[in-house]
């Protein structure tokens, strides 16, 4: 039981930050940034990078995730900006072309071979039949501190309530004297170093490797769209959703319907879980469960 | 150098069938189709499976159109308030959904392994010959359709679906028989694939192949059919020419796999920042 | 409700609200076959709403609308228009991939599925033949000859709305509802509307008119009903509208009291 929940916490914190980051910018860009995944593998293989280099590990996982911000605004400003002037649906194949050049880029400098980091070895913390290692610890615990930060800042700072004002009528707050290019441009790098801090700190169970970005495509895309776009503290309540049936997903004994003794879902099912919630999001809640605002889908 | 051509062209009028039916729906129909080659799977397993169980390769290629066309129909359907972005997000679930079954359904579709020792039907040349014929017969088929009542109806969807409403169109109706007509032509091309392979897997089925498809698109130009045709030349032209470029300058099979990769993507990249149309972009047609 | 068979459109108690607003209160009017009809009100009345609600284009909250014998108020738009109301748009928006011709042409509906024109049956030859014919018929007697191939989207305004006509005209329509027709057209080319609307009318053909310019609704409507926030307040002859204090009121925002209207009367 204690083990469910725990796979269901580490999981949830998988997706959480970077789903939080793509809910808070959407707000602002109205499309789907497939690219947005990518950032956060950016992020992992930065994080490696720097670590590898000597950077302490906290410093590591802070300036790479500065670096995927600053790459986040370059992009935002060369290509999404002109993009969006031919409608959404352009920028989002021109974000599925950014993926792929950075994929590429990546995979031409790292190889596909995943990237371990070197971290201390030690025991799994042993919580009644339940085990949790160290690195997923820390993991957990940052995510929630960083989580918490955001969240602080989103809703008792100037600039939080700016950009909730801009996210829901960009025009009424323009007209209020927000200046709604510079709080895009602040928000969009927010969300690129969150999705790359995300990434850096996934890497640390999973090391940093190329399909990253693309295993985390539809279940941050899910737990985005079922928490409402451009809801931060929904997408990460989508995530927990996600976790909870993931887990669920695979741990249920389904022995009693073949009438058997034991007979689970293959593992590899934990995807599919995945994807079908994201169908149903989108057929029946596209507005997500809490149903907020930022109305476009 | 004399087969590696052949094999490159019949690679390429491949993915032509399959980038002529995602035309359809994307050129024509302006519908975001981000899971489209769950249709070509369809087919290719079909056919897999059929061979398999002792049938008639032609009896998988039909059952296999007839599934794609009900996903079709099934995919129209959903999302009547969906945006197109975002029903192009949910298209992609599908097409994943799909693999994910294709990869642990073992003893339907061979699992991870896939299936094997599906029959080739014609070597080489005569393959590629086959390949050429059809793809004569998909773009004059789909030259017919473009500029007909259906294509006039669907281009005018495509753009002002408000004003085909008031016309007296039933928008989902003609979105379903788009896609169902570029599912039928996409899963007989992913038969043909599994063919030509003598193999299907669920490789078939990744994402990346949706994408490969509308990078074809979209470089060569949406809702035209030179440009479509332009597209996957160009596409499969870059792909082809990475593993000489490797074996020239010596670099690994990482390299070379993130160079073709950023060879597409870059194109398609610069495409839809200058030319967002595609090189051959689609003219306005002259009635007589 | 009975449907009655001598109105060919029987609005009855219709009401429409967006979020709190009521924009439709209990609207009800009918046309009888082979008048002009003008609707009038000022901004924000709900004219173009009520349009929006008789073609399917917005659901009613409650009431009927009735064509002929039928019911449509709970049919989606394409199924009211294959049942004989056309419309147009106050501010039409049209293709920019297609020609004027072309869009025409679109607006026959007829056979245009998938094997029909894969086929290319001499049925359906025939059938496009016919249809270019029309679509030139139309276009030449709303003047848009000289853009016939250009693309939809560079014509001016006004030439977009006469397409939106044409359009509308195509599926020989028994009701055609038209949205604001001669806003932003040229004097000339609007006599010629005036014209054009008249020929059709003699030919069987029933208009419902949303219009400001008086002079068109007096050189062309045989009735006009007026809507003033979400609720009918007149349904006269247009020589009857200025001397109709309800009418008045609705324009000049109900401060004037109505003996005080008739003093100041033009």
């Amino acid at each position: 039981m204690l083990q469910f929940l725990i796979d269901t916490l580490l999981r949830a914190t998988d997706l959480a930050l970077i789903a939080f980051g793509l809910s808070l910018v959407y707000g602002l860009v109205k499309f789907p940034n497939i690219a947005h995944v990518q950032y956060a593998m950016l992020g992992a293989y930065l994080t490696y990078g720097l670590d590898a280099a000597g950077v302490p590990l906290p410093l590591a996982l802070l300036f790479a995730a500065l670096l995927v911000g600053a790459l986040t605004l370059v992009l935002q400003r060369l290509v999404f900006q002109r993009l969006l002037k031919s409608g959404p649906a352009i920028a989002m194949i021109g974000s599925l072309a950014i993926a792929m050049l950075l994929v590429a880029a990546l995979q031409g400098s790292a190889g596909t071979f995943p990237r371990m980091f070197e971290l201390p070895l030690k025991a799994p913390i042993l919580l009644g039949d339940a085990r949790i290692t160290h690195t997923q610890l820390y993991f957990f615990a940052t995510t929630l501190i960083l989580l918490a930060a955001f969240t602080v800042a989103l809703f008792h700072t100037r600039l939080g309530r700016a950009m909730r004002a801009l996210a829901g009528n960009p025009a009424l707050a323009n007209a209020s004297g927000l200046h709604a290019a510079r709080i895009t441009l602040m928000v969009t790098f927010a969300s690129g170093a969150i999705a790359g801090l995300g990434g850096g700190l996934l890497a640390l169970s999973t090391g940093a490797h190329i399909n990253l970005g693309h295993d985390l495509l539809l279940p941050v895309f899910a737990a985005a769209i079922l928490g409402g776009l451009g809801n931060p503290m929904g997408a990460v309540a989508g995530a927990l959703l996600i976790a909870f049936t993931e887990t669920l997903v695979t741990n249920l004994n389904f022995g009693w319907l073949v009438g058997r003794e034991m007979a689970f879902l293959p593992v590899s099912y934990i995807s599919g879980a995945a994807f079908l919630i994201l169908l149903l999001a989108l057929l029946f809640k596209p507005y997500g469960l809490f149903d907020r605002e930022v109305r476009r889908v | 150098m004399f087969d590696f051509l052949v094999s490159a062209l019949t690679f390429a009028s491949l993915y032509g069938l399959m980038a002529l039916g995602l035309n359809l729906q994307a050129g024509y129909g302006g519908l975001l189709n981000f899971g489209h080659i769950a249709f070509a799977g369809l087919g290719a397993y079909a056919t897999g499976i059929a061979v398999q169980a002792g049938y008639s390769p032609w009896l998988g290629m039909a059952v296999g159109v007839l599934l794609a066309m009900g996903l079709g129909g099934c995919v129209a359907r959903l999302g009547r308030k969906l945006a197109s972005d975002y029903w192009g997000i949910a298209t992609l679930a599908i097409a994943e959904i799909l693999r994910v079954v294709a990869t642990n359904e073992g003893w339907l579709t061979g699992g991870a392994q896939g299936i094997g020792a599906i029959p080739t039907l014609f070597d080489g040349v005569g393959f590629l010959v086959m390949m050429l014929v059809l793809l004569g017969i998909a773009t004059l088929l789909c030259q017919r359709l473009a500029d007909g009542r259906f294509g006039r109806a669907l281009r005018l969807m495509r753009e002002e679906p408000q004003l085909a409403a008031c016309m007296g169109y039933d928008l989902i109706s003609l979105k379903s028989r788009a896609i169902m007509a570029s599912a039928a032509l996409t899963a007989i091309a992913g038969s043909l694939y599994a063919h030509f392979m003598s193999y299907v897997g669920p490789d078939y089925l990744l994402a990346s192949e949706t994408f490969l498809l509308w990078t074809m698109l979209m470089i060569g130009g949406l809702g035209n059919l030179r440009g479509v045709l332009l597209g996957v030349l160009l596409v499969q032209a870059a792909y082809s020419l990475v593993p000489f470029a490797k074996d020239y300058l010596g670099f690994d099979s990482d390299l070379a796999g993130a160079l073709r990769l950023g060879l597409i993507g870059a194109i398609l990249l610069a495409c839809l920042m200058w030319r967002s149309e595609g090189l051959i972009p689609e003219k306005v047609r002259k009635i007589a | 409700m009975s449907a009655s068979r001598e109105y060919l459109l029987n609005v009855q108690s219709v009401a429409k609200a967006f979020g709190g607003n009521q924009v439709l209160r209990d609207v009800s009017f009918n046309v009888q076959r082979g008048e002009i009809v003008g609707l009038l009100g000022p901004n924000g009345s709900g004219k173009s709403t009520l349009l929006n609600c008789i073609t399917g284009f917005e659901a009613v909250d409650g009431g009927a609308i009735a064509l002929g014998a039928r019911r449509i108020e709970r049919l989606q738009a394409h199924r009211i228009v294959r049942h004989g109301i056309a419309r147009t748009f106050q501010l039409p928006s049209m293709p920019t991939k297609m020609s004027v011709i072309e869009v025409a042409m679109a607006a026959c509906t007829r056979q245009h599925g998938v094997f029909a024109t894969l086929l290319g049956l001499p049925a359906l030859r025939r059938a496009e033949e016919q249809a270019r014919t029309k679509a030139e018929r139309l276009i030449d007697e709303l003047l848009l000859s000289p853009v016939r191939d250009l693309p939809a989207s560079a014509l001016s305004g006004g030439q977009k709305k006469l397409l939106g006509i044409v359009c509308a005209l195509m599926g020989e329509p028994e009701l055609v509802l038209l949205d604001e027709p001669t806003a932003g057209v040229h004097p000339n080319l609007r006599r010629d509307l005036v014209e054009a609307l008249k020929r059709l009318n003699a030919q069987g053909m029933t208009l419902v008119i949303v219009e400001h310019d008086m002079h068109f609704i007096r050189d062309v409507c045989s009735r006009c009903v007026v809507l003033d926030r979400g609720e009918i307040v007149a349904s006269c002859r247009p020589d009857k509208l200025a001397s109709n204090a309800r009418v008045i009121q609705a324009y000049l925002g109900g401060r004037h009291s109505p003996q005080a209207l008739e003093e100041n009367a033009p």
